[in-house]
């Protein structure tokens, strides 16, 4: 894979710093204030510079400053596993075909092979083929669904999820919506209703790796219509670097619980800073 | 008026050159600079937002406006100038008998446009059919099934088979009678290289007359990348950019029409069936650079 360093040379004059890793961070989809952000804080931490610098140095430096902020973001993050109430109900929120179905899948998987009862609520009633996707998923995990037909009411679904899951003292329940554009006032309003009738213990904002400075519109619009806990980044196995990782961490200050990467059941990891770095930063 | 949408910054330089009709280098310079944000803010590949201001400048430097027009709206002109290069003008999108592949990354939008295209040609009086050659994607089957019945097309699939190359195959026989047949694939990306070769190997065997690349607005820096794994896996002959009705600038679309000289033919513009309209280079750039009206700007000519 290359790396986001776009230049190979052991040097670089410093007049031309900024605008290096400048390139460097947006190429990964950084957005623009984040990239400024972190440009700042470079800058300070290198210090006095001398004319021309070692590359690898500033590289290590620039990996450093990421790296603090995005630990910083998630220091506060949730360990999944070890959450008291019961069920513990999670909802998930995205724009269209980011990877929420699929995550569920994925999540439901993650939970199950630890040992935890999870039941799917099939809240997406409105996309053509999306009870069946979340049904043939809930088959080949291996967990229970609860559905009803299609362009039925979602916050419904919703209800009974979690009603069967208490009368059976299971452990989570997992709520698929529809894909929304957070410009989609209908749409907000519906997903609204949906956290009003299941309050969510967690709603997770599901992103797509792909995305690029439209990650900050997502994000802000969406915390401040329906607002979330943590943000899952999919398509990660992807060529994209996933800047939007440094982005949210900066600007908006949710933790990143997992990542997918991949389309199958078990490519899904606990978000790591340092697998995270290892990805953005390889050569 | 032109400069309505500008971001905050670049509007405020242009109103302190305002009226002049010479602008010195400086100014070119700032202005260029924000021209530049205002492209990186909307996912313009990085690399192609650098040549282009370079150009931008240069022309901006070295060419005098036309008379009765201002200096800053000369150079407003010249970007524009050199972003249409790149998108070039209307392409109408030939509506004859034919059989069209569509291509694209995981979740962009393939299956639904496919839906919305059998109603746009269905509506000129061509029928359609679909084939749901994605064996990979959970539901993918049901949801065109789905769509096929919501817009009343023909529909042609195996639920169980997972060789997509048989399906296309015997999709095509069996929807013989339709003038239009429109195969669905799953969704791919370039580091995937089986399913690169999967859909390398149905365009090799089957040779669609036209492959079509569906791409997401909210695409950043990959969106180039990925169109030339494609493009070389399957020879892409145009594009569709879905999800315009959300806030995504559509600007990674833009170079990835740049990397592989395709003309964009349509744009999504929701989850309806209707939901598809036909590209206009003019209003794209406008949103991309976030101005309002770019042809008042051009009837100054
Ligand atoms: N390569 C890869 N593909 C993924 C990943 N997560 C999801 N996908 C694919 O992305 C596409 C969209 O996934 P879905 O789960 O249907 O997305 P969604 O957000 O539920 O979509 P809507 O409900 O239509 O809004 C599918 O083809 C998935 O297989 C991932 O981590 N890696
Ligand atoms: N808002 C909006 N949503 C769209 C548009 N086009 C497609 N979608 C939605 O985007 C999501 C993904 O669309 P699909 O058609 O399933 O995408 P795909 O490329 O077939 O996905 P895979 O087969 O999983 O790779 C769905 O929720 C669609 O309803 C559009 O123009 N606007
Ligand atoms: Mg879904
Ligand atoms: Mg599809």
């Amino acid at each position: 894979r290359d790396s986001v360093a776009p230049q190979k040379e052991k040097t670089i004059r410093r007049d031309e710093l900024e605008s290096t890793i400048e390139e460097t961070l947006l190429e990964a989809d950084v957005s623009y204030d984040a990239t400024e952000e972190i440009i700042e804080k470079l800058k300070a931490n290198l210090g006095k510079l001398k004319r021309k610098i070692d590359y690898p140095a500033v590289e290590e430096e620039l990996k450093s400053v990421v790296r603090d902020v995005i630990q910083h973001n998630n220091k506060d993050a949730v360990n999944l596993l070890t959450v008291e109430k019961k069920p513990f109900v999670i909802l998930f929120l995205g724009i269209n075909g980011t990877g929420k179905t699929t995550t569920i899948g994925k999540l439901a998987y993650y939970l199950k092979s630890n040992n935890k009862s999870v039941v799917l609520s099939a809240s997406d009633t409105f996309r053509a083929g999306a009870i069946d996707q979340l049904n043939i998923l809930a088959g080949n995990v291996g967990v229970e669904i609860i559905k009803h037909d299609f362009r039925s009411d979602p916050a419904s679904v919703a209800f009974d999820a979690i009603e069967h899951a208490k009368a059976r003292k299971m452990d989570y329940v997992l709520i698929d919506s529809a894909g929304r554009m957070q410009t989609n006032k209908n749409l907000l309003d519906e997903m609204k209703k949906i956290k009003r009738v299941a309050k969510p213990d967690m709603t997770i904002l599901v992103l797509d790796a792909m995305i690029g400075q439209d990650v900050i519109n997502q994000a802000l619009t969406f915390s401040s219509e329906i607002n979330y806990d943590s943000v899952i980044v999919t398509k990660l196995d992807t060529d994209a670097k996933g800047g939007s990782i440094i982005s949210i961490s900066a600007g908006i200050k949710k933790p990143i619980l997992f990542v997918g990467i991949g389309q199958e059941m078990d490519d899904i990891i606990p978000f790591d800073v340092e697998w995270y770095l290892k990805k953005i930063f390889s050569s | 008026m032109v400069l309505d949408n500008l971001s905050e910054s670049l509007k405020s330089i242009m109103r302190k050159i305002s009226g002049s009709s010479f602008i010195d280098k400086d100014t070119i310079k700032e202005v260029t600079k924000e021209i530049q944000r205002a492209l990186l803010k909307a996912d313009v590949n990085v690399k192609l937002v650098l040549k282009l201001t370079n150009t931008v400048q240069e022309r901006a430097l070295n060419e005098k406006p036309p008379a009765g027009m201002t200096a800053q709206d000369y150079i407003i002109r010249v970007i524009y100038e050199e972003l249409l290069k790149i998108l070039g003008t209307d392409s109408n999108f030939d509506l004859k008998p034919q059989t069209i592949m569509l291509v694209g990354l995981y979740g962009n939008g393939k299956t639904t446009t496919a839906g919305k295209l059998a109603r746009l040609f269905m509506k000129k009086g061509l029928s359609t059919g679909l084939i749901a050659a994605d064996v990979h994607r959970p539901g993918a089957f049901e949801q065109l099934q789905q769509i096929s019945g919501d817009v009343n097309c023909g529909f042609y699939g195996e639920k169980e088979e997972k060789n997509a190359l048989k399906i296309v195959r015997n999709g095509i026989k069996e929807l013989e009678d339709f003038k239009i047949k429109i195969i669905d694939t799953s969704g791919r990306d370039s580091l995937d290289q089986e399913l690169i070769d999967e859909v390398h190997e149905i365009k090799e065997k089957i040779n669609p007359d036209t492959v079509l690349f569906v791409i997401d607005a909210t695409l950043g820096q990959q969106a180039g990348p990925q169109a030339k794994t494609l493009h070389d896996a399957v020879n892409i002959d145009g594009v569709i950019i879905t999800k315009m009705d959300g806030t995504g600038k559509a600007g990674g679309a833009l170079s990835a029409v740049a990397d592989i000289q395709s003309p964009v033919y349509f744009i999504g513009t929701g989850e309806h069936m209707d939901d598809i309209q036909i590209f206009n280079p003019k209003k794209f750039l406008s949103r991309l650079l976030g101005m309002g009206d770019i042809d008042a700007l051009m009837e100054v000519v």
